[in-house]
């Protein structure tokens, strides 16, 4: 009985715990974001409205709200990221089933390629592109961006979608060849369907990463280009009410992609592509 | 006629040499079985037939055509793996109807070949089960289908029933056996077990460190292995070394360090003062009652231990300084220390090289 009432009280501490260190900073955005007058020390807003939203959201245009539109920002990180999601992948799908499969010699430096992006301070890494991709005309321009996101992804992309290839047996892609079909035919008929919840995790990394990316912008993009990160930086500082409005905003793609690729995260799915 | 050939087939891994040197050739119709220790090279060797590993050295023919370098999926094989090798995001018909739609064959003969051989391996109406529904011997039977269907020219077994229990691997040998005859079919079969290789093979091929050791029918290969290895390898033997003392018309005998004296039946090459290695197979061990000196090869033999198997009585003698392995009728189980009168049958005794 001691020990029940113990583990009782442990798992209901643990609960708190999550829910406090999930929801507790949500629901403080969500209050932020629609307090229009909140001073110390009251626990509530004194004043409540959807001032800082309609003004986000191009509904209204006030000078006395600190908040402008965010609409071009959110197209521009929405564009950025489907290309860089898409050119990512493409790069690393056939690279992820080179590492899995091939015995290449190489094969830690490749890899060592593509983690340095991650593993080094990012900072220098990006000062030090800045000339070059001013050279290439780069600098500044969404293209220049789009390239930095990848260079950035291209960690998630290459090392998620190598487990995914990794945990396929090779006796199925043998037995594959052993009824007729090529390599090719192996690989988008065998290989890729099983691969395909590995690759979709993968995939959902690398999106909510460049959505979310900020020091590569912030070197190459600014000032032409912004994305919603480079609006909530300049918000975060003294417009609470604003950043809280942007930091929500950025939550929804991600939070819908968890919601239409839930169907993979099933343990009978999962369990599948295991055996 | 699909008939198999290997021609010196060697394979190094690093320092590792997998297969060395192998040449033998699998006749029309015939299921010949690669028999070995782990790490002989028999998965190596089968591998190379289906094309998933290309030899260093030698050639491979089926049917007359080189296949040494032609990729697996051109050599019309079927191949059957240990674990199954299922597609897992298929249901049963279509990972047997996969070969046959790259193929191009109709829609309708496709589900009438998928339905009979379900029925040939005794699967009928699985078609829509997923594997991971199946049990371990219906998917290994799926597996089997999945070759069979597309009437490949050879089949290739690489330990098929070894993730099955016991019982279900004692059926599914005469099973495999039955189909192979039934539908006349080349096949080679890889295992390490002696007693799956004796009931299902023609002929046996068994491999040692990458080398052919020997090539027969199993009551040749278990009648007069070829060496120390094989008769140790295949059914059970105990050894006892001797020297060739005298060698008559028709018997030869030998005698051991310790002061043994054995009569053996004189086989040719035998040659005296050549140390040769006698192997006894424990079902020729006789236990008699009343010693008699007229009949030769009797000893008197001490009881390590002995343990009882139900059918039979697995009992160790010590002879000399030998140690024998004898399978008693059930009865009474001899106690350790006891001495028995054993009889060793000349014409029964296998010689092998030293």
């Amino acid at each position: 009985m001691g020990i029940k009432w113990y583990k009782t009280v442990l798992k209901a501490l643990g609960i708190a715990l999550i829910a406090f260190t999930v929801f507790g900073p949500v629901s403080s955005l969500i209050l932020w974001s629609i307090a229009i007058k909140w001073y110390w020390p009251h626990v509530l807003p004194q004043e409540v409205g959807l001032a800082y939203w309609k003004q986000a959201l191009g509904l209204q245009r006030d000078w006395a709200i600190a908040a402008v539109s965010i609409l071009d920002a959110f197209k521009a990180s929405i564009i950025i990221a489907c290309i860089a999601t898409g050119l990512t992948m493409v790069v690393s799908i056939p690279a992820a089933y080179a590492l899995a499969r091939l015995r290449l010699p190489l094969k830690v430096l490749f890899f060592l390629l593509f983690l340095m992006p991650k593993v080094f301070p990012q900072q220098p890494i990006f000062v030090n592109l800045l000339p070059v991709f001013t050279q290439w005309e780069l600098a500044g321009t969404v293209q220049g961006v789009i390239l930095v996101h990848i260079l950035v992804c291209l960690l998630f992309g290459v090392w998620i979608s190598t487990s995914a290839f990794k945990a396929i047996p090779e006796a199925l892609e043998e037995a594959a060849r052993s009824v007729g079909a090529t390599a090719w035919q192996t690989f988008w008929r065998i290989l890729m369907p099983l691969a395909m919840p590995g690759l979709l995790v993968s995939t959902i990394f690398v999106f909510v990463t460049s959505l979310t990316e900020f020091t590569g912008t912030f070197f190459i993009g600014l000032p032409f280009v912004t994305t919603l990160p480079m609006l909530l930086y300049s918000a975060s500082g003294y417009n609470m009410q604003f950043a809280s409005v942007l930091a929500i905003v950025l939550l929804v793609p991600s939070l819908l992609l968890m919601i239409v690729t839930e169907r993979i995260f099933r343990p009978e799915f999962l369990s599948a592509v295991g055996r | 006629m699909p008939e198999v050939r290997l021609r010196e087939i060697t394979k190094r891994y690093g320092k590792v040499i997998a297969v060395n040197g192998v040449t033998l050739t699998v006749e029309d119709q015939e299921i010949l079985t690669l028999l070995g220790p782990s790490g002989c090279g028999k998965t190596t060797t089968l591998r190379c037939i289906a094309g998933f590993v290309i030899p260093d050295s030698g050639q491979i023919f089926i049917d007359d055509q080189d296949v040494t370098r032609i990729p697996p999926e051109k050599r019309d094989i079927g191949f059957v793996f240990q674990n199954y090798a299922l597609w897992p995001h298929m249901t049963v018909f279509e990972n047997l109807a996969f070969g046959l739609q790259l193929r191009r064959i109709p829609k309708a003969e496709i589900r009438q070949r998928v339905r009979e051989v379900l029925s040939l391996v005794r699967l009928s109406g699985m078609e829509d089960r997923y594997p991971r529904q199946l049990s371990g011997g219906q998917q290994q039977r799926v597996a089997l289908a999945r070759a069979l269907v597309l009437r490949p020219r050879v089949l290739l077994l690489d330990e098929p029933l070894s993730n099955l229990d016991a019982k279900l691997r004692e059926e599914m040998r005469f099973e495999i056996r039955e189909l192979q005859r039934q539908l006349g079919i080349t096949a080679i079969y890889v295992t390490h077990d002696q007693a799956e290789a004796l009931v299902l093979s023609d002929r046996i091929a068994v491999l040692n460190e990458g080398r052919l050791v020997q090539l027969g029918r199993p009551a040749e290969i278990y009648q007069h292995p070829a060496n120390r290895f094989v008769a140790g390898f295949i059914g059970l033997s105990s050894f006892v070394e001797a020297r060739v003392v005298a060698v008559e018309a028709n018997a030869a005998t030998l005698e051991t360090e310790d002061g043994m004296r054995f009569t053996v039946p004189k086989e040719g090459g035998l040659v005296e003062e050549q140390t040769i290695v006698l192997a006894i197979r424990p079902e020729h061990v006789e236990i008699v009652d009343i010693p008699s000196e007229a009949v030769e090869n009797l000893f008197q033999a001490e009881v390590l231990r002995a343990a009882y198997l139900g059918n039979s009585i697995d009992c160790r003698l010590r002879l000399g300084k030998w140690e024998l392995r004898t399978l008693l009728p059930p009865g009474r189980i001899p106690s350790p220390g006891e001495k028995l009168w054993i009889h060793l049958p000349p014409e029964k005794l296998i010689l092998v090289k030293a």
